[in-house]
């Protein structure tokens, strides 16, 4: 559904989004992470062809977006963080203004859509008179009213209250079961994420620095639970046979890269310690994010020191 | 393929087009601020109403009528008077409302954020930008109809319904009857409308680009002072022709005998190509610029 080949955009001198690449397939609920000011919203600015690319291409539903932006954005509905109106006329008026600029709308239509993001009764209101939680429900309308197959979201619960978070979370897997529709979602709560998403790709300073699916970020530690009979004497071993880089907790040993579970329990039966228990650690997509934006700061870092002059 | 055809085949295209100028009217007319033009004009008109009444300014113009062998009964009128009232507002508060309109209707979209939604849509940002702009001509001209109907009718309540005197200094000096002047004073308003019109796709065409509606809106009337300013400096006379307040003055030439056709063709030619020209650098500006939040 979106496919994004070498895509890069720099305002000025700043490198917004570089070289990403990335491949949306049809169905996924596709999570777009990273800090703040990563490329994500960029990113989907170019992928709406709002933002123009410095290089690289986009293809939405199979057409470029750069030459065919209107046959590309014929299915696509899109919600902002703080999504924005029209306060001064009703919901009502302000769907039928923005649909009008994807196709004539029925009336009937419309009134479809309001009952099933639940704003049914107060759609002939001025927005002005809306919650947030409205508001977002009004954002979600628009971006349904023209059947779309691919829903893009850009932070759609900034600024909800936990119930209205929880609300957006229930509506979005609605939205994949009862409409079966493809979803972007850029998102900074990552709990969020972890419940929503089958795929995930994380920005940081414009860069994409993993994609995968949420199984390969829980598998991807290299932290082991461990349960042995003699917890010291199994660390000293295990240290000594230069398998672990660390240990913590009495429970948890961590693997150094290329070193696998089967070749810690032969350490360990090697040296008569009796294993009753080793799994690798299912870490959180927290765990995993923050330990990936760590290793990309310590990247950095490296980099920065090694190509820093050394003092004479 | 005969023009029916291509016209039937186009349909359904031109009816997307009608739905999007009437939401842009729809917005347009939805807002309040859009209406503070028109309240502002309302005040004017009837201070200046009262004040040529209750002032010296009614006795000053009689005095220029009896000196030039005419019975200023005669032409101390409506019409007369409708047009005296227009004479400032043409040249303060219309160019400050266009300007403002003008200003707001694509910068104040990318300011508060609708822009942005309605730019994930399929629409193209030309055919955006043309049901805005072709908006703003109607806001023009309803505007001006509303300048030139109110002038008249509270002219009307407080003056009888007589002859028209026309007179600015240098330019034009004219008696007409009623039906002649009335005439006249409708088809002057289309040539104000066309001013209007230059005005607010100034403004316009500052707003497509990366800024503020108010610095679009500041922008644009700078423009014009400018122009008036420099218009006014001998050292320019030879160059009249290429500022633009030398060519809204065609609606006063209008009331001119015998009337300067030529002029008048000549100026009406610059200021639509004006207001083409701005459009089109608008429409530039706005096709390379990144929409962000």
């Amino acid at each position: 559904m979106i496919e994004l080949k070498d895509v890069s955009k720099r305002f000025g001198s700043r490198t917004a989004v570089d070289a990403l690449s990335l491949r949306v397939p049809h169905g996924e609920i596709y999570g777009l992470l990273g800090r703040n000011g990563a490329g994500k919203s960029t990113a989907i600015g170019m992928m709406l062809g709002q933002v123009w690319p410095t290089k690289g291409s986009l293809r939405i539903c199979g057409h470029c977006v750069l030459t065919q932006r209107q046959m590309a954005l014929r299915k696509v509905g899109a919600i902002f963080e703080s999504p924005a109106f029209y306060d001064y006329l009703s919901g009502r008026r302000n769907l039928e203004i923005l649909s009008s600029y994807t196709e004539r709308t029925e009336a009937r239509r419309i009134a479809e859509v309001v009952d099933w993001v639940g704003l049914g009764g107060r759609e002939n209101s001025k927005v002005r008179t809306y919650s947030h939680g409205m508001r977002a429900r009004l954002a979600l309308a628009q971006a349904l009213l023209p059947n779309p197959e691919l829903l893009i979201l850009d932070e759609p619960s900034d600024g909800l209250d936990p119930e209205g978070i929880h609300e957006m979370r229930l509506t979005i897997q609605r939205l994949k079961r009862e409409l079966g529709l493809t979803i972007l979602l850029s998102s900074h709560l990552l709990n969020e994420v972890e419940q929503l998403c089958t795929r995930i790709c994380v920005l940081n300073k414009g860069a994409k620095v993993f994609e995968g699916t949420l199984e390969e970020t829980r598998r991807s530690g290299r932290w082991v639970h461990l349960v042995v009979g003699d917890w010291f004497k199994a660390i000293q071993s295990l240290e000594g046979a230069g398998l672990i880089s660390g240990h913590r907790d009495g429970r948890f040993v961590s693997m150094v890269p290329d070193v696998d579970t089967s070749q810690l329990v032969c350490a360990l039966v090697s040296a008569g310690i009796k294993v009753h228990e080793i799994a690798p650690e299912e870490e959180s997509l927290e765990t995993f994010y923050l330990g990936l934006m760590e290793e990309r700061q310590g990247h950095v870092s490296g980099e920065s020191t090694q190509a820093a002059p050394t003092p004479n | 393929m005969s023009l029916v055809s291509q016209l039937k085949r186009r349909q359904p295209q031109i009816e997307m087009f009608y739905l999007q100028l009437r939401n842009e009217l729809w917005k347009l007319f939805g807002k309040k601020r859009t209406y503070i033009g028109f309240g502002a004009f309302l005040l004017a008109q009837n201070a200046m109403l009262l004040t040529f009444r209750f002032t010296r300014w009614k006795g000053d113009l009689e005095k220029m009528l009896d000196g030039n062998g005419y019975l200023a009964q005669d032409y101390v009128s409506a019409l007369t008077v409708a047009v005296i009232m227009l004479i400032p507002q043409i040249i303060l508060l219309l160019p400050l409302y266009a300007a403002l309109v003008g200003g707001d209707l694509v910068a104040k979209e990318a300011e508060d954020g609708t822009l942005r939604m309605i730019l994930a849509r399929p629409v193209s940002r030309f055919r955006l930008l043309f049901s805005k702009w072709l908006a703003g001509m109607v806001f023009s001209a309803v505007l001006v109809l509303v300048l030139g109907g109110t002038a008249l009718v509270f002219a009307s309540i407080w003056f009888p319904w007589k002859g028209m005197f026309v007179f600015a200094p240098g330019m034009v000096f004219n008696v007409l009857s009623a039906n002649d002047g009335v005439i006249l004073y409708i088809f002057s308003h289309i040539f104000i409308m066309v001013n209007a019109s230059a005005i607010l796709a100034l403004a316009f065409m500052f707003s497509c680009f990366n800024m503020k509606p108010a610095a679009a809106t500041i922008l644009a009337l700078s423009y014009l002072f400018i122009n008036l300013v420099m218009e006014g400096i001998p050292f320019f006379d030879r160059f009249q022709n290429f500022f633009l307040p030398h060519h809204f003055r065609m609606w006063l030439l209008v009331y001119s005998s015998p009337t300067p056709w030529d002029r008048i063709g000549e100026s009406l030619c610059v200021v639509l190509a004006f207001n083409l020209t701005a459009f089109l650098i608008g429409a530039a500006a706005f096709q390379v610029r990144d929409i962000k939040s």
